[in-house]
């Protein structure tokens, strides 16, 4: 019974964090099961693809109804993923773990500076004139609505395919890779950049969490409390992260990254 | 209401009744302990975006919107590749 809620709990953290971000939230469950929790890391990874789907499907209901999801961005970025996901089977053959952790705790570091460092510049337009393209679009907040256009989106493809990578190696849905990208440099609102990677995140987590499953990993009952867990947690931080200020929301993002950065060096050493 | 807001409206009522489903199932199959349960509960649950990209992709076929339609129809592709990897394992 115990083990149970705290499951549920697990799921509930990460779902909350998760969907206020928009990550998956497999880059914070992953690491809380197996370590805080003993969880065998291929079992702690398949529970995770399956609650990163709740938590990013539930997510992008309040999204959705928000209008803060880029749905033609979405699928743009959603084919580089899949050929990362592709990729990042094959490159996980060729890096060591060790090397894998420094390299990723290496660029979650880089983007957390960088994420910081920008967190007082906006991407928005307040000019209704201006046309946002055919990838960009409009934000409502408030009273007023914003416009803004996608720049680099070279970058922001080559961060989706990096995305896709990771999410097949450490079976991550890859939103904290994405998210920072597209907001410092595709010039993206954070809340549109959060929302539309919530909304590709459960495709690219579906794609593998099929192929885990087939293998056995997916261990019931856990996995059901997990995703539980996760589900409500997924919808109250959905409806909070349009309370707080996009400044807010970047700072706090630097913060995930950091402790992200941090977990993935100390693993390096 | 615009054909763009249609389409958003759509894919959240699917997500929103794949969600249903599954948490339903899940949370019948932990009070009971039954397996079966919480086995089509984690079924349902993987589908559900996969029956958001089959409902994107025709939603943008129906509007004529081909260039999105093809980048859609790789995305379904690419799921129906990763379920004949799992089926062959």
């Amino acid at each position: 019974v115990t083990s149970t809620s705290l499951l549920l709990l697990s799921g509930a953290a990460t779902g909350l964090v998760g969907s206020m971000l928009g990550l998956g939230g497999g880059v914070l469950l992953v690491p809380l099961l197996t370590l805080a929790l003993g969880v065998p890391i291929r079992t702690a990874i398949a529970a995770s693809l399956m609650s990163v789907i709740a938590s990013s499907s539930a997510s992008a209901t309040v999204n959705l109804r928000r209008g803060l999801v880029n749905v033609r961005l979405g699928l743009v970025l959603e084919v580089a993923t899949s050929v990362g996901g592709l990729a990042g089977g094959v490159a996980a053959s060729l890096l060591s773990e060790r090397q894998l952790h420094a390299a990723f705790g290496l660029t979650m570091a880089t983007m957390g500076v960088v994420m910081a460092a920008r967190s007082k510049r906006r991407n928005v337009i307040p000019d209704l004139r201006v046309d946002p393209g055919r990838l960009g679009g409009t934000l409502q907040e408030g009273e007023t609505t914003f416009v803004y256009r996608v720049r680099h989106l070279p970058f922001g493809l080559g961060a989706s395919l990096a995305a896709g990578a990771i999410s097949g190696l450490l079976g991550v849905g890859g939103g904290i890779v994405k998210v920072p990208v597209l907001n410092t440099f595709c010039g993206i609102p954070i809340r549109v950049a959060a929302a539309t990677s919530t909304f590709m995140i459960g495709v690219t987590a579906a794609a593998s969490a099929v192929i885990y499953y087939a293998r056995g990993d997916v261990a019931l009952p856990l996995t059901a409390a997990v995703c539980l867990g996760a589900l409500p947690a997924s919808l109250l931080g959905a409806r909070l992260a349009d309370r707080i200020q996009a400044r807010a929301l970047k700072v706090f993002m630097a913060a995930v990254l950091s402790a992200v950065a941090l977990q993935m060096g100390l693993r390096a050493l | 209401v615009k054909p763009e807001a249609r389409l958003d409206r759509t894919i959240e009522a699917v997500l929103a009744s794949g969600l249903l489903v599954s948490a339903a199932l899940l949370l019948l199959g932990l009070l009971t302990g039954r397996e079966p349960l919480l086995r089509l509960g984690v079924l349902a649950l993987m589908v559900t975006p996969a029956a958001r990209v089959a409902v994107v992709t025709l939603g943008l076929l129906l509007r004529r919107d081909f260039l999105f339609a093809l980048v859609s129809l790789w995305i379904v592709a690419v799921l129906a590749s990763s379920l004949l990897v799992a089926l062959r394992s």
